[in-house]
């Protein structure tokens, strides 16, 4: 089974991967991108097959990473070891940013002060004061400003939030979302460990793996769930508490290869009365059985979503039955009622289940989209982008929090919104 | 492609060969995301959607794809075509604007005959950036990329009687792809002639060795299609005399 386009649009008033709405007068947005390693070059791809936009700067200060980049966006592209001196030099209209993330915050305010709207690779910043600094700035600033946290322009995530919101899983209770794999999460170094050089392409290339850097599994994975979460609950979390540690990759990282989190939101019900829903997150890097994927579950459904499958489990029940179908139709079903109370007693883990229904939409292609989206903002000056500086905001804290956790070994509090 | 890939990589260094395997695993899926025509988020899906309609702005990589697939065309007398299985022919490419477009309706584009060739050729970029030497990459066990000099040993099953070696070669720095005229349980061959339209019968396989995986996919694919007789003609115009085949 699967739910078409159009019984969507009817029942839920979903609305679809945005298409830019342009002038044909317009010029393109003159784009250029900094940080062109693996995540900046799939940006480069993507933007190179946008109609509305020239790409017209690629920067990289680690020179194999510039090439690769360069390669990629064509000869119109002017390349750049420096950032501030590409800006001098082209004034972009649009800065399509990937560095590593302990740099987000400058590049991205240096591209602010340059006059230009800002595309920014998740998570939005290193610390949460960083991010409060960058809040002030671009609604200062005016800047159009989007967070690359692509979801946010996933067809199937747009439709599962829109279902969410019409109720149809019903109250939702919980969320269980993992990033899981199987793989050192390490990049290969281009010299051997006797090189000289060695140890400072390590560092720069396995960025991630240091503290100095990274806020690890959480920033690079988790922060893409756990807006999700933010998004569909419409709230960020109140409190967070999180184990984590390095116990099985012991080469020489910093940040976990492994943690678990508990998150607190407070809601409100129909009545006015508050309800807390949990949501567990947890990544590993030795196990992939579970991959990557969001569980929403609702009194009435669940929903299980990845970037190119979203599927609604209906929670099996006797309310299912037709006690209206005509004179015997109670007879008819009396096999089901059995059933279906046992099934609703019953632990089997897949007893509860049901036939899934297939959202169907998985036409676009998000990191794509998300660019057009961007770029489509820009053009009509709209700083009310599919992920806003304050959505940006609160995934950094919400991700950032998870790892004071583990450090203090308590809950954390979402910070307050005052800055400092 | 959607198919198994292995990656088998020889070194001294266990951690740099895990990370370096695990950039090509990446590699890998980032070229099957981008060309599988069967996923729907892929860039050849939208250019499938859309190319009838408008000229579709693809990106460099894809678009040095598509020439190359093209020039394969040209130079195999048509017998290598993206477009085949549509009627062939197709595509209209703006070198300018980097954009594709569809010579007429109904026509879509499948990478099927060069991709898993294509994806090992840009396995092997990331082992020599990374001082990788001595590897055998292989796709769908058809495609095969042996890197070194070291002998790699290869067996050959029949495509139609898999629990039959034909062969045993040793691969050594080259590109190797078998392509059979039909897997085990289809009654017919989905490979096109594209002069006449008919699939393709005559020998059941055709074996390529190249100087890399994807040139190796073409020319299987294409001399298959080609017929034995014409090959033998064929391969006397060619000038590039590192091409071996062989039939079963």
């Amino acid at each position: 089974m699967s739910i078409t386009r159009r019984t969507f649009l009817e029942t839920a008033g979903a609305t679809l991967a945005s298409s830019a709405l342009l002038r044909a007068e317009d010029a393109p947005v003159r784009v250029a991108i900094i940080g062109t390693g693996g995540r900046g070059s799939d940006l480069i791809r993507a933007l190179t097959t946008i109609d509305e936009l020239t790409l017209i700067g690629v920067c990289d200060n680690y020179p194999p990473h510039l090439e690769q980049g360069a390669k990629y966006a064509g000869p119109q592209a002017k390349t750049f070891s420096d950032y501030r001196k590409m800006l001098d030099e082209l004034k972009p209209q649009a800065v399509v940013i990937a560095v590593p993330l302990y740099l987000h915050y400058q590049v991205a305010a240096d591209c602010l002060s340059a006059g230009c709207d800002v595309f920014l690779e998740k998570t939005m910043c290193f610390t949460v004061d960083e991010a409060k600094k960058l809040v002030a700035q671009v609604i200062a600033s005016k800047h159009v400003f989007q967070v690359g946290l692509q979801r946010r322009a996933n067809a199937i995530y747009k439709q599962a939030q829109a279902m969410v919101a019409a109720g149809m899983i019903g109250q939702v209770t919980s969320i269980k979302s993992q990033w899981h794999r199987n793989n050192s999460w390490r990049r290969p170094v281009p010299v051997p460990k006797s090189n000289a050089n060695w140890l400072k392409l390590e560092r720069k290339l396995n960025w991630r793996l240091y503290k100095a850097y990274s806020a690890g599994l959480m920033a690079e994975l988790g922060s893409h769930q756990m807006d999700v979460a933010n998004w569909f609950l419409g709230t960020h979390p109140k409190r967070v508490i999180a184990s984590g540690g390095i116990e099985y990759f012991r080469d020489g990282r910093e940040v976990y290869d492994n943690i678990s989190c508990l998150y607190e939101y407070e809601l409100k019900g129909a009545d006015g009365k508050p309800y807390t829903v949990r949501a567990n997150y947890t990544s590993i890097c030795n196990n992939a059985y579970e991959g990557a994927a969001e569980l929403i579950m609702g009194t009435k459904g669940s929903l299980y979503l990845t970037s190119e499958k979203g599927l609604l489990f209906q929670e099996k029940g006797t309310d299912a039955v037709n006690w209206e179908g005509g004179k015997n139709a109670a007879d008819a079903n009396a096999a089901v009622v059995t059933a279906g109370k046992t099934l609703k007693l019953s632990n089997d883990p897949w007893a509860h289940r049901g036939a899934p229904i297939e959202i169907d939409i998985a036409e676009g292609n998000d990191t794509r989209d998300e660019l057009i989206s961007f770029i489509d903002h820009v053009r009509r000056q709209d700083v009310k982008t599919i992920c806003d500086v304050n959505v940006g905001m609160m995934d950094c804290a919400t991700i950032l929090i998870a790892n004071q956790s583990v450090e203090s070994g308590g809950w954390v509090k979402f910070p307050s919104e005052r800055r400092g | 492609m959607g198919t198994r890939f292995d990656v088998i990589l020889r070194g001294v260094d266990a951690q740099h060969l895990e990370a370096v395997a695990v950039a090509v695993c990446e590699e890998i899926q980032r070229l099957d995301a981008a060309l599988s025509r069967f996923n729907a988020s892929s860039e050849i899906a939208r250019v499938n959607r859309a190319a009838s309609q408008k000229a579709i702005r693809v990106d460099r990589e894809i678009f040095a794809l598509l020439v190359r697939c093209e020039q394969a065309r040209e130079m195999t007398d048509g017998y290598f075509d993206v477009t085949a299985t549509t009627g062939g022919n197709g595509l209209m490419l703006d070198a300018e604007h980097c954009t594709v477009a569809f010579t007429r309706t109904d026509l879509a584009i499948d990478l099927g005959a060069i991709g898993k060739g294509y994806a090992l050729d840009c396995g092997r970029e990331i082992l020599s950036r990374f001082g990788v030497n001595d590897a055998l990459l292989q796709g769908g066990t058809s495609s095969v990329l042996a890197l070194g000099e070291r002998e790699w040993p290869i067996a050959i099953r029949h495509p139609l009687k898999p629990e039959e070696i034909v062969k045993r070669i040793a691969l050594k720095n080259r590109g190797f792809s078998c392509s059979a005229i039909r897997h085990v349980h289809q009654a017919q061959s989905d490979i096109v002639n594209p002069h006449s339209g008919t699939s393709v019968s005559g020998a059941d396989a055709c074996v390529v060795f190249a100087e890399n995986a994807a040139e190796a996919e073409i020319f299987s694919t294409a001399l298959l299609a080609m017929g034995k007789e014409k090959v033998s003609r064929y391969l006397k115009t060619m000038a590039d005399a590192s091409l071996q085949v062989a039939w079963f």
